[in-house]
């Protein structure tokens, strides 16, 4: 396989009328690689693939594959493999002639293409079924089907819009790690447009949170987790609790409590900030910013045990995973919040915690 | 480049759709009593005729009003046990009813209208005005059947249950969750049957037996002698009522989904 | 089996059944007689022997069928008048409901990729025209092919006439018979008959391949230009190969529908080119007066019409299984 590389978007916006879809996202896609699209419905991540494969033209900005620009190339002529949320396939060919669709109006001939989509139905594991219709095909059959027939074409860049939103759970936790084995094992570039944090946390090399048509944040999934950039990819990735304050000397007040914050928060004294503290990272042990708080819940799910907590800042939940203490609803404790673990983002003054 | 080619397309269709219309509208203005486009010497004094001063369209105004309404009641009537029969039931019995409740609109109308002139001439009622309404409502009975079924399929069997473990009857569950959730579905069913009869004349040609006639079956009986503007003006009023009442039904119902588009698009 | 009955039993249980049989029966005696018994009285009188003067009586003689299979005279004289009147009404038919589908599918095809609003608008014009009688849709085409005023005119004034004569194309309709010596002419022809047809089952066409072309799933021909079909390749490589089906059943519903259409013909069709529905017509209540004779071609109309009929809905049906 011959690999053309540098996927590259530059100022790429999309407006339906006065809505921006997209606006003003620029990326390098690294080659190889699995980035994941991230972030809740309607946040542009779909209409940002659908530009990449030419199915929708961009407002503004540029694409390019490997120096050149692809912006107004239309969809058939990319050569990019792309596997549909409904998984798109054709129901009057069998799954054999699905899979070879793209060689066949290629003009391979008919040997070629048959054996080629054998190949590709060993490799998802579907060589048994090459004679079926689609309408005899369980769910995840489908996708398989439909990653097979999107690769058959050898394509440049490997697109998926949702590819799992159809399977039920269990499957799709399968299908994840399949996915991503797969797509190592052919090392293409692939892009994967999800809302499910898991989904992108489990294949990604890299993860694009976006929201309102932006992007958010850039990173790999511990990056994005670890060092979230601001309160929406904070929310948005994993739990976090919220807090309104004002940082005051680097430290940041809540009320009656002054928080100590570790590196120093690079802030002028009384901005107004938010701050988040995941749920594990906060604890019923240890020293740091020790608020008094009463048990209002526990949630208790086996491994962990969530501790709804009532605190002079507000309420919070704790994950506890190995205090092992004995709580009851009403119980006095105290909570722990480790000043590295504490991440602090400008707010706009009149902002609500959420 | 292709959109705009669709858009001219689509336009051109359109147009073509709309030809005969405007020219039959022009052709209503006509002053003189010949069908002449553009109009010559253009007036009003055809639709005077038509709605005021000719009894002979007038009454057949009449006729029409009356056998539309009295039979688009007639078959949303009949098609609403009939469609409910085989919702609740689907037994292979009920489709097989349906089917052939189906029959008449399938058919030629030319065939089942003298079908119907042969059985009314056995019962000895031709030409009565009520056989012109159950004629019309037997031959339209397709239309009503069909809406009021998309109406009970779209109905949530869960809100029965819902219904039923709140205490409601079966007779209390039908006037307050299943006759609400499909009345949109029967006035779409009423204003298709209502459209239709007052634009059928063959089937009214066969019953009607000279005895009467409704406005379309009047055009149709002096075709040989040509047509003239004051039929024009029917023409214009039929395809006025015909829009009003399709909007009405576009604006309170989902005509997209009533003519079997895929609601989960869009 | 056992469990596959009493999940079907769970499933209707919470509609309410109907507890009065008598009602069900009532109700269907009423269907069966007013929507079945004509069609009954049609092919039973089709046996029947017309009365000079009179009328006609119960019988059961072939003689109407012979006379319009081989004609009245047979074995000594062959004559196939109304064989041909057969075959006129299949031909206008056919050729009327190809081309309102041909020209419908892309129409709709448009159509179901615009806005939902879009569509109730377009939807509400195509209704009302779907429901305007054939005497004003023949009224209007009358208007415009007549030789006073519309189209034959307007070659006439903007000079469409003299470049036909120039350029030699006048002679060629002549032998079409669509020009008179001294200017083009549409009535009467084939031309505005099968015109007329097509009009009149146009907006049905649309209503009837509306289902099918909206509930096409858009991310199919998206699929089909990611593997890099161009638009003409995915039209004759997913578009027409998934609503093949629908096609060929609207067509054929069309062309039952156009069986039966008798203003059309009359006004339209040369007078050597009549279809059976006009005779029928003629037959029962025109100049004629043969009841039984009518209600013989009649049941050939309906044998014609109800053997298309049956094989739309097969269509329908396997398009629908899949």
């Amino acid at each position: 396989m011959t690999k053309v590389a540098g996927l590259s978007l530059k100022y790429i916006r999309k407006a339906y009328g006065d809505v921006r879809a997209v606006d003003n996202v620029s990326l390098d896609f690294a080659d190889g690689a699995l980035t994941a699209l991230l972030g809740p419905s309607g946040c542009g991540k779909t209409t940002l693939l659908r530009m990449i494969a030419g199915l929708e033209d961009p407002s503004a900005g540029s694409i390019s594959l490997g120096g050149q620009d692809i912006t107004r190339l239309p969809a058939h002529k990319r050569k990019f493999g792309m596997v549909f949320q409904s998984f798109a396939l054709f129901p009057h060919l069998n799954v054999s002639d699905n899979v070879s669709y793209a060689l066949t109006i290629a003009g391979t001939p008919r040997g070629q293409a048959a054996a080629r989509a054998r190949e590709l139905l060993d490799l998802v594991q579907l060589s048994a079924f090459a004679d079926r219709r689609i309408g005899e095909l369980s769910g995840g059959q489908r996708q398989r089907v439909a990653i097979a027939r999107a690769l058959a074409q050898e394509p440049d860049v490997f697109l998926l819009d949702e590819p799992m939103s159809a399977l039920d759970a269990k499957l799709r936790e399968d299908m994840q790690v399949e996915l991503r084995q797969l797509q190592q094992r052919l090392g293409i570039t692939t892009i994967v447009v999800t809302h499910d944090q898991h989904e992108a946390m489990t294949m990604a090399d890299q993860i694009v949170v976006m929201s309102e048509g932006r992007i958010e944040q850039v990173g790999t999934p511990q990056a994005i987790y670890h060092q979230p950039e601001n309160a929406f990819v904070a929310d948005f990735i994993g739990k976090a609790n919220f807090f309104d304050g004002v940082t005051e000397g680097g430290n940041v007040r809540l009320g009656a409590h002054l928080l100590q914050i570790t590196p120093r928060a690079n802030f002028i004294d009384g901005s107004p900030v938010r701050i988040a503290i995941r749920p594990e990272k906060a604890g019923l042990v240890g020293e740091a910013n020790r608020l008094p708080a009463k048990v209002t819940f526990v949630r208790d799910v086996g491994p962990v045990r969530d501790i709804y907590l009532d605190t002079p800042i507000g309420p919070m939940i704790v994950t506890d995973s190995d205090s092992g203490q004995p709580l009851r609803i009403g119980d006095a404790v105290a909570v722990a919040l480790p000043a590295e673990a504490i991440h602090v983002f400008p707010r706009v003054a009149d902002q609500v915690a959420a | 480049m292709r959109r705009l080619f669709g858009h001219i397309f689509m336009a051109l269709s359109g147009l073509v759709l709309a030809l005969p219309i405007i020219v039959v509208a022009g052709a209503s203005l006509n002053g003189g009593r010949t069908m002449l486009f553009p109009p010559e010497d253009p007036n009003f004094a055809r639709f005077v005729e038509f709605f005021i001063t000719e009894t002979i369209w007038v009454r057949a105004l009449q006729n029409s009003l009356i056998v539309a309404f009295g039979s688009a009641t007639l078959a949303v009537l009949l098609a609403w046990p009939l469609a409910y029969l085989l919702w609740a039931k689907g037994s292979k019995a009920s489709k097989v009813l349906a089917g052939l409740g189906s029959l008449p609109f399938a058919l030629p109308p030319i065939v089942f209208g003298v079908g119907l002139g042969f059985l009314w001439a056995f019962i000895g009622s031709l030409g009565a005005i009520w056989v012109g309404i159950v004629s019309h409502a037997t031959l339209f009975l397709a239309l009503p059947l069909v809406t009021i079924s998309i109406g009970l399929q779209s109905i949530d069997r869960a809100h029965l249950d819902a219904a039923a473990t709140m205490g409601a009857t079966e007779a209390v569950t039908f006037r307050t969750v299943i006759l609400p959730q499909t009345l949109p579905y029967s006035i779409s069913g009423f204003f298709f049957a209502l459209v239709l009869s007052f634009n059928e004349f063959i089937v009214m040609f066969f019953v009607s037996a000279s005895a009467y006639a409704t406005v379309t079956l009047q055009i149709f009986n002096s075709l040989r002698n040509g047509y003239t503007p004051t039929m024009a003006v029917a023409a214009v009023l039929f395809i006025t009522v015909s829009i009003a009442v399709f909007s009405a039904v576009a604006r309170w119902g989902d005509l997209p989904r009533l003519m079997g588009a895929d609601q989960s698009r869009n | 089996m056992t469990a596959v009955d009493s999940t079907k039993a769970e499933m209707t249980a919470p509609v309410p059944q109907m507890r009065r049989p008598w009602g069900t029966w009532a109700l269907g005696a009423l269907i069966l007689f007013l929507a079945v018994t004509p069609f009954i009285l049609v092919i039973v009188i089709s046996f029947g022997q017309k009365i000079e003067g009179a009328g006609w009586e119960w019988d059961f003689t072939l003689a109407n069928y012979q006379r319009f299979f081989v004609g009245a005279l047979w074995p000594d004289e062959v004559t196939f008048l109304h064989l041909q009147r057969l075959y006129y009404a299949l031909y206008y038919a056919v050729i009327a409901s190809v081309l309102a589908v041909a020209t419908a599918f892309p129409f709709t095809y448009l159509l179901t990729r615009q806005s939902r609003r879009a569509q109730s608008c377009w939807l509400v014009f195509i209704l009302a025209s779907l429901s305007l009688s054939e005497v004003f849709i023949v009224m209007g085409w009358d208007v415009l092919l007549s030789n006073r005023s519309g189209l034959p005119m307007l070659f006439e004034v903007s000079g469409a006439t003299d470049w036909l004569k120039r350029t030699g194309w006048f002679d060629v309709l002549r032998e079409w018979g669509l020009a008179n010596p001294r200017n083009v002419k549409f009535k009467t022809s084939e031309f505005a008959t099968i015109l007329t047809m097509s009009y009149l089952v146009w907006p049905y066409a649309v209503i009837l391949l509306y289902p099918a072309l909206s509930r096409l799933d858009p991310s199919l021909t998206e699929a089909a230009r990611t593997m890099g079909a161009s638009p003409t390749k995915v039209m004759t490589s997913v578009i027409l190969p998934t609503v093949k089906l629908p096609l060929i059943g609207s067509t054929l519903l069309l062309f039952v529908f156009l069986l039966g259409s008798y203003v059309t013909v009359v006004v339209f069709a040369e007078p050597a080119k009549q279809t059976t529905a006009v005779a029928v017509y003629e037959s029962v209540r025109g100049a004629t007066l043969d009841a039984p004779f009518g209600a013989a071609q009649a049941v050939v109309l309906l044998v014609t019409a109800a053997l298309f009929l049956v094989l739309a809905q097969y269509l329908t049906k396997r398009s629908e299984a899949r």
